[in-house]
């Protein structure tokens, strides 16, 4: 028997894989998704069970190297301070993600144009606008319209409750005269296509057991399987495959019981995030593509963005209830956010609360930070930090730089055998300026809100989230991977549609983003058809 | 000596070290970790280190001893305290990684979660109720400011 040649195969079943397979399934293509880890049981989550707050600490902890499960891959990060924070599973690194969904600034997408740095991007925000509508309606984003530092949008869903810990800050905030709002949320704080609404158990980066966070696993992909698109799980693609003519043919993955597998497409797309996709480009090499493929630009794997972050943590005298409600949506400041280069620095970073601390991860931080020690004064001392402790996070826009490279480590190998990615990453100069100065101002906001005593962490080594930027998008093959709507340049039927098309970073959590691009691309491709390779 | 098991000195030399750890509250709220029962919770997370921390309770034994105590589990609680003092200074590692285990199952235990005003159950699927401030009146000074993004 012939074997099957199906249209379109995509690889990953996270953020952007969902949305650009659901979008396609318009065409009614046959459309087939490969997905290494499986789907989730949010009864199996954390918050169902008293021990969750430990748990962060083992099998939902962020580090796919601490965790020891299967379905993920290991990453070499030894030579970065910030090591990868991802996930592999149906709905991928959404499944632990805060929510916290911010749009891109128009700026972001005119970096070289303003600020004399980096690149601008291909397309611009009027080009995602649509998009992030369409994304925002099929995520359930909360939020409040009106935000002075955004371009006008009508978030679906009302915003997230502040509780004590989001107006002791807000008010902290308007004390200082700063900018401050209700932060965008993919989390439904009603009921919102089936999902039911937000209880505000805590832990969203434990996994969202009341199914109101928007992963993909209860967005995209219910809508994406019913419109006939096939999700197969505990598929990991081992290396894309290409014909005599150089396009891509397919792919050969292992199938769950690590049995070798061909499949054959007539288009290929990469989902697999900002480290996951260079490994594999960079794992397909042949005669035609000795680099890796869709390498000619030299490109793949090289430009990572992390944004780096830093913690301030406050505490206060009064309790804050910060155990309640989503984790890392609350508020946001971006009075930092554009360009002033009387600081010291190019671009800017955002301001997002934190909050979600149980009883075990203040005593776990307080160990760690030696503000509580054990023996006889342990439970005053602890009663100084339980539930009186606020964080912000400073999330800095991080500048594209060739040194900061994804390869293939020589040795580490996943459960299949295949390479596992080595991250080489240094912080920038500017970015070391711009995480000092908003760890500063962080202090500030923390004891204009009241509070009686303040500490940091920057750069934070666990904040690697962010992955962006190792197959860039741009309208020259000389120094870009894919064109603006992510067909790769040197491979005219293989796309990109995650994280690593992104020219620069911007300083927002990316997903909102990545997913709007994603549909961008799918969008892109249906107009296309007729003459998709050309 | 550590075998696959600790022995009931070596249990009662983990209890001890638990309760001067985490010490019963002064006003009698807050349990000592030792009265919980955690010992037993944490032998059976200790893995291979378990050979690790007999040893170490077996230096705690031996200090004891050193002052004139039959074992650490029969010394007063300063004393107690005075010698794992004594013992993390030449050995800095070992409480911090019992510490970890001891505070992962204290904070988590349902006695120490009321004790701290919390109900003792899971968040979902009851999850909790949080106040959503008048957002119009905290906003005023944020939407009577400046725009904060540039035209591009």
């Amino acid at each position: 028997m012939a074997e099957e040649v199906v249209d379109v195969l995509v690889i990953g079943a996270g953020a952007a894989g969902a949305a650009f397979a659901w979008s396609l399934a318009d065409t009614r293509m046959r459309i087939v998704c490969l997905e290494q880890g499986d789907w989730m049981n949010p009864l199996d989550y954390p918050s169902t069970r008293t021990s969750w707050d430990g748990e962060r600490f083992g099998a939902f902890g962020l580090s796919p190297n601490g965790r020891g499960r299967r379905e993920d891959y290991p990453v070499n990060d030894r030579e970065s301070p910030i090591q990868v924070s991802n996930f592999n599973a149906v709905g991928g690194s959404t499944i632990l993600y805060a929510a916290h969904f911010p749009r891109f600034h128009p700026s972001d997408f005119r970096v070289r144009s303003l600020d004399s740095v980096a690149l601008d991007w291909p397309i611009d925000y009027a080009t995602l606008a649509p998009w992030y509508d369409v994304n925002a309606r099929m995520m359930g984003v909360a939020g409040l319209a009106g935000d002075p530092a955004y371009p006008p949008k009508e978030p679906p869903l009302p915003p997230v409750p502040l509780g004590v810990l989001g107006e002791t800050l807000a008010r902290g905030f308007n004390r200082l005269g700063w900018h401050w709002w209700p932060s965008d949320s993919a989390i439904a704080t009603r009921e919102h296509a089936g999902r039911a609404p937000c209880i505000n158990l805590g832990p969203c980066l434990l996994g969202c057991a009341q199914g109101a966070k928007g992963s993909t696993d209860v967005t995209y992909w219910p809508a994406a399987i019913r419109a006939g698109v096939e999700l197969r799980t505990h598929c990991r693609v081992r290396e894309i495959t290409v014909d005599a003519r150089g396009m891509a043919d397919g792919v050969i993955y292992y199938d769950a019981e690590g049995r070798e597998r061909r499949q054959r497409a007539e288009i290929v797309v990469l989902a697999c995030n900002g480290v996951g996709t260079p490994r594999l480009l960079l794992h397909s090499r042949s005669a035609a593509f000795p680099d890796g493929l869709a390498n000619r630009s030299g490109l793949v794997g090289k430009n990572l963005m992390f944004h780096p972050y830093g913690m301030v943590t406050g505490i206060f005298p009064e309790p804050l209830e910060g155990y309640k409600g989503p984790t890392g949506c609350c508020i946001i400041s971006q009075e930092f956010y554009e360009t002033d280069a009387s600081r010291g620095f190019l671009r800017g970073y955002s301001f997002e609360m934190v909050r979600g601390m149980g009883p075990v991860s203040t005593a776990l931080l307080a160990m760690t930070t030696g503000r509580v020690d054990w023996g006889a004064g342990h439970h005053a001392a602890y009663q100084e930090m339980w539930d009186r402790t606020a964080g912000m996070v400073v999330i800095c826009e991080d500048l594209p730089e060739e040194c900061n490279t994804v390869t293939l480590d020589p040795e580490l190998v996943d459960a299949d055998g295949i390479p596992a990615p080595r991250i080489t990453y240094r912080l920038s100069e500017n970015s070391q300026r711009m995480l000092a100065h908003g760890v500063a101002r962080g202090r500030d906001v923390l004891e204009a809100a009241g509070a009686v005593d303040t500490f940091t962490d920057a750069p934070l080594r666990p904040a690697g989230w962010h992955l962006m930027g190792t197959a860039r998008m741009g309208t020259d093959p000389e120094t870009s991977v894919v064109n603006d709507w992510g067909r790769c340049h040197d491979v005219k039927n293989l796309f990109i549609v995650d994280g690593s098309v992104f020219v620069t970073s911007a300083a927002v959590n990316p997903t909102n983003t990545i997913q709007a691009l994603a549909l961008h691309s799918a969008d892109a491709i249906k107009r296309n058809l007729a003459n998709l390779f050309d | 000596m550590s075998g696959a098991n600790f022995d009931d000195r070596e249990r009662a030399a983990l209890r001890a070290l638990l309760d001067t750890l985490v010490p019963p509250g002064a006003d009698g709220r807050m349990p000592g970790a030792g009265e919980l029962g955690l010992a037993e919770t944490i032998e059976e997370k200790l893995g291979a280190l378990r050979p690790l921390v007999g040893r170490g309770l077996a230096e705690l034994d031996e200090r004891a001893r050193a002052r004139g105590g039959e074992s650490f589990a029969a010394l007063a609680p300063d004393e107690r305290a005075a010698v794992v003092a004594e013992h993390s200074a030449g050995d800095p590692a070992f409480v911090p990684g019992l510490l970890f285990q001891a505070y992962v199952h204290y904070y988590q235990h349902d006695r120490v979660v009321a004790a701290l005003g919390l109900e003792p159950r899971p968040p979902h699927p009851l999850g909790y109720a949080l106040a959503q401030p008048d957002l119009d009146a905290l906003l005023a000074p944020v939407r009577a400011g400046p725009k904060r993004y540039r035209e591009a």
